[in-house]
């Protein structure tokens, strides 16, 4: 059972026809997870089995049917008692797919511009073939409700992200009086420090923050910038004269044979499943990568009344048909697993900032593209300021002091 | 099997990037689209960084860091339901300015390739898009192999990589009917002649209309379709929804049907044409950027590019939306304007909707791609003329209420990615084509509006054949530039979009 320690009350969700016992409020995902199911979906060309990476919201892993609405991140939605939960993409079942056929068939990859093409016949039958074959999910089958009207909102000064950076600039603005106003897309404040596995990390504080509001995009339209917030099933149009953003980074998917198998995890995704969500999703877990994150979470998964292996490794391969069974590790080492626990820095989430008219550049020694900006964390456009993992990989507390450094800046430049 | 994915979402493997990378794909937006990594779910969140990591390692070129760019980030930064968008408001008496990202660099210097050009050419066409692609093929089809085909982006980079890939025979005039058919022909034909996939789908094209004005457009339109074997048929809201039985018809008085339109993939139109003239000898020069001409005597004799000076007999300018910028190097006026036009396109949903379906009062379109999303866009009457291709919030709403209005099922949709292209917008909504006055041989073929797309290969097989044998063309005479000197409009009116 994953976990950690028993759940006094539940509710009862479906997946595909199964009963399953969660704990009202928690990601979907985790609830499956809790339930020993590894297998979330199918991909879309090789039906290759998929199980939560990054839970995040930030790759498709994890994506089911809920309650009729196609292609949802289970990751970021909460349980509800009687919630209807479908595997999509796959014949007859998730669990056991024919279509995985064409993972064997084209053993390497598909060449999907030449296979077939101009041969008569056969590319009309292969048309019909690839368009049956095409999509995800199935479209609702019930015409949507109208949502209530948008929400317009102006502010002085806007802080996207409630992790290290954030919340360090939003307590500093706070002290030098500074209005401001903080998003977090999470449920809860924290970010890493209430949700990572790091050498040395401080402890997590709280902070006023608007919570479950989601940035959507970053707008110009008219030359005046605004965010778009999805906020309690709500759109909200926030326009700002300036804007600090916090939001760390997406976890990146090392290279490795079976990368993608279920069972194959973000390392912060394994330390958020055991620290907020009291889920340990495997007994065995090789928790490979960047030492320091691999320590720390080795020390989680232990915790947790699970085995870690393979600290610190770098990973040859992983092994298994349905979801990991096993890692081969550098030099040459074979060991049996459950999960495959991937630690190191995510890539900078640059998105919002280039739109915002930030300098984006590939740092030859992180190897990630990185968001450019001075030692406040000013950027190309002086509206815009970052701090934190956005623009490279660094310690919470690094994330810290950037975040600290760009409320100074800011709050001087308010008086 | 033990695949290495590089981007889970769109099952792009290892082995396939570097695949890319062998067959001169080096820039990750050449590469996004040859591969199709960053298009999925995530939109480039989990996949971009490896991918820039492998081509650091790959790259037969090894990039500087200045030359591995990521590809530009659009709105919605993640899946968005159209019901949202659908719920703010837009002032439709206002004209639409701004849009994200700031800055849009279709061909940044740090792209260029470091060699010379070749210093002398017969013909030099200007811009690589699907128009100066297909013309330097059918020029080879002619025997005219000594032509240069220069690019100021990656192939792909201008609106021939920008629209939704729609293609019908439903037009508002013989000419460009007869164009559109004998285009769809080629198209249909075109996996066969030049060995690669284009994902020709004939689902057919249902217009909607509105007001009597509209319908009476469109029974106008139908008359001449049929007197030009196209099978349009004048239908009821009711069999409509037959076609498509999601749609509400909501406000719909009639409906246009021709089964025989279609839906393609645009972007493999460009490699396809590339790769077969390149092989027969044409070279096709990206990154590269004409910077002005030399003229003598009522002729263009060089070309200047930022890699050098091309000698040459003959110049043909089918640059689209950029055709003006660069006919004022040479003191030619054009009178095209560039519109911005935005578009959008959803999840990928299991196959539903069979045609593209257009509201012709208000410019809506949408179909649903060989990959299942829904791409669709709405032109803005209020749209200026500017080289803009930022995204605005105000497109996705106006967009997002037109389409639930029709297709109420959407509204828990979501978009992935909205992007824009130019339309290339005449005075008359007719092409350019032909010669132009007192600097004789500077050929035009811009000037599309939003369908030069669907025309490219019936015009350019005209144009090459026109080229090199000399025999006159109708086509080249009546929509010449002088026609506007003239005051010799050649109006079209079936513009979407």
């Amino acid at each position: 059972m994953p976990r950690i320690s028993p759940v006094e009350t539940t509710v009862t969700i479906e997946l595909d026809g199964d009963q399953l016992q969660a704990r009202e409020g928690e990601p979907v995902a985790c609830a499956i997870l809790a339930n020993d199911q590894l297998i979330f979906s199918r991909s879309a060309k090789y039906h290759r089995p998929r199980g939560p990476f990054c839970m995040t919201g930030a790759c498709a892993h994890c994506l089911m049917r809920v309650d009729g609405i196609p292609n949802v991140a289970t990751c970021r939605v909460p349980v509800k008692a009687g919630m209807r939960l479908e595997r999509q993409n796959a014949l007859p079942d998730a669990r056991i797919d024919l279509l995985r056929a064409n993972d064997f068939v084209f053993r390497d990859w598909f060449n999907h511009h030449e296979f077939m093409a101009g041969w008569p016949i056969a590319e009309h039958v292969l048309l019909k073939i690839a368009r049956q074959l095409s999509g995800l999910g199935v479209l609702p089958e019930k015409a949507a409700e109208h949502r209530q009207p948008a929400i317009i909102e102006e502010h002085e000064l806007v802080v996207v992200g409630a992790g290290a950076a954030g919340l360090a600039a939003v307590r500093q603005l706070t002290t030098r009086g500074v209005p401001h106003v903080l998003f977090e897309r999470d449920p809860h404040v924290g970010g890493r420090l209430t949700s990572g596995a790091e050498k040395g990390q401080p402890a997590p504080w709280n902070a006023p923050a608007r919570v479950g509001a989601e940035v959507v995009g970053l707008f110009a339209d008219d030359g005046k910038p605004f965010l778009a917030v999805v906020e309690q099933e709500r759109l909200h149009l926030v326009f700002y004269q300036r804007l600090l953003l916090t939001v760390g980074g997406h976890a990146m998917l090392p290279t490795f044979p079976n990368n993608d198998l279920p069972g194959v995890m973000a390392g912060r995704a394994v330390s958020t499943l055991i620290r907020r969500h009291g889920v340990l999703p495997g007994k065995r877990v090789a928790c490979v990568g960047e030492l320091d994150e691999a320590r720390s979470l080795a020390e989680l998964v232990k915790g947790a009344g699970g085995e870690a292996i393979a600290i610190g490794a770098e990973v040859v391969r992983a092994h298994g048909l349905r979801s990991v069974n096993a890692v081969t590790v550098k030099p040459n080492e074979k060991l049996g697993c459950d999960i495959i626990a991937t630690c190191g820095p995510p890539s900078p989430a640059f998105e919002l900032a280039r739109c915002a008219g930030a300098e984006v550049v590939w740092n030859p020694s992180s190897r990630c593209f990185e968001v450019v900006a001075d030692n406040r964390g000013q950027t190309a456009n002086p509206a815009l300021f970052v701090a934190g993992e956005m623009r490279g990989p660094m310690s919470s507390s690094a994330a810290a002091e950037q975040g600290l450094a760009a409320a100074d800046a800011l709050a001087g430049a308010a008086r | 099997m033990s695949k290495s994915l590089l981007c889970p979402c769109e099952d792009v493997t290892s082995s396939e990037v570097e695949h890319a990378i062998s067959k001169g794909f080096c820039d990750i937006e050449s590469v996004k689209r040859f591969t199709g990594f960053g298009t999925g779910m995530c939109q480039g969140k989990q996949c971009l960084n490896a991918v820039a990591r492998l081509l650091e390692e790959k790259s037969p070129k090894k990039p500087t860091p200045a030359q591995l760019m990521p590809f530009t980030p659009r709105p919605p930064l993640f899946p968005t339901e159209y019901g949202y968008w659908a719920s703010a408001s837009f002032d439709p008496e206002r004209a639409p300015s701004g849009g994200v990202p700031a800055g849009i660099e279709l061909g940044p210097d740090s792209l260029r390739p470091a060699g010379p050009v070749k210093s002398k050419a017969k013909i030099v066409i200007i811009g690589g898009g699907i128009m100066g692609l297909a013309l330097a093929w059918n020029l080879t089809e002619q025997g005219e192999t000594d032509v240069v085909v220069i690019e100021k982006g990656y192939l792909c980079a201008g609106a021939s990589g920008r629209n939704g890939g729609g293609i019908r025979a439903q037009w508002g005039t013989p000419t460009l009917i007869s164009l559109a058919q004998r285009s769809i022909e080629l198209m249909k034909r075109f996996a066969r002649d030049m060995s690669i996939n284009v994902w020709f789908r004939q689902g057919g094209y249902l217009f909607l209309a509105k007001s009597d004005e509209v319908v009476k457009k469109i029974e106008r339109g139908a008359a001449l379709h049929n007197q030009h074997g196209v099978p349009t048929q004048i239908i009821t809201a009711d069999a409509a929804r037959e076609i498509v039985p999601q749609l509400t018809m909501k406000g719909v008085r009639a409906a246009a049907w021709n089964p025989k339109d279609a839906v393609i993939f645009p972007w493999p139109f460009m490699w396809g044409y590339a790769q077969q003239a390149q092989k027969r000898g044409v070279q096709v020069e990206t990154f590269t950027d004409v910077k002005g001409f030399e003229l003598s005597s009522g002729k263009i004799t060089k070309v200047i590019t930022d890699r050098g000076e091309i000698a040459c007999e003959t110049v043909v300018l089918a640059a689209g939306a950029w055709s003006p910028e660069i006919a004022k190097l040479a003191g030619v006026h054009l009178p095209n304007e560039p519109h911005r036009h935005e578009i959008c396109s959803s999840e990928p949903l299991k196959p539903f909707l069979g045609p593209l379906v257009s509201v012709l009062d208000s410019g809506l379109y949408f179909s649903q791609s060989m990959r299942g999303e829904i791409v669709g866009g709405m032109g803005d009457p209020r749209e200026g003329a500017a080289l803009n291709l930022g995204s605005t919030s105000r497109f996705l709403t106006r967009y997002s209420q037109a389409l639930t209005e029709q297709l109420p099922q959407t509204g828990r949709v979501k978009i992935l990615r909205q992007w824009s292209g130019p339309y290339d917008v005449t005075p008359d909504n007719s092409p350019i084509l032909g010669k132009t006055p007192k600097l004789e041989n500077l050929l035009q073929m811009s000037g599309f509006v939003g369908h030069g797309f669907m025309m490219a290969p019936a015009v350019a097989e005209r144009m090459a054949k026109w080229m090199a044998t000399g025999e006159s063309d109708e086509l080249f005479e009546r929509f010449t530039l002088s026609r506007f000197a003239e005051g010799r409009m050649e109006r079209e009116d079936m513009i979407i979009g």
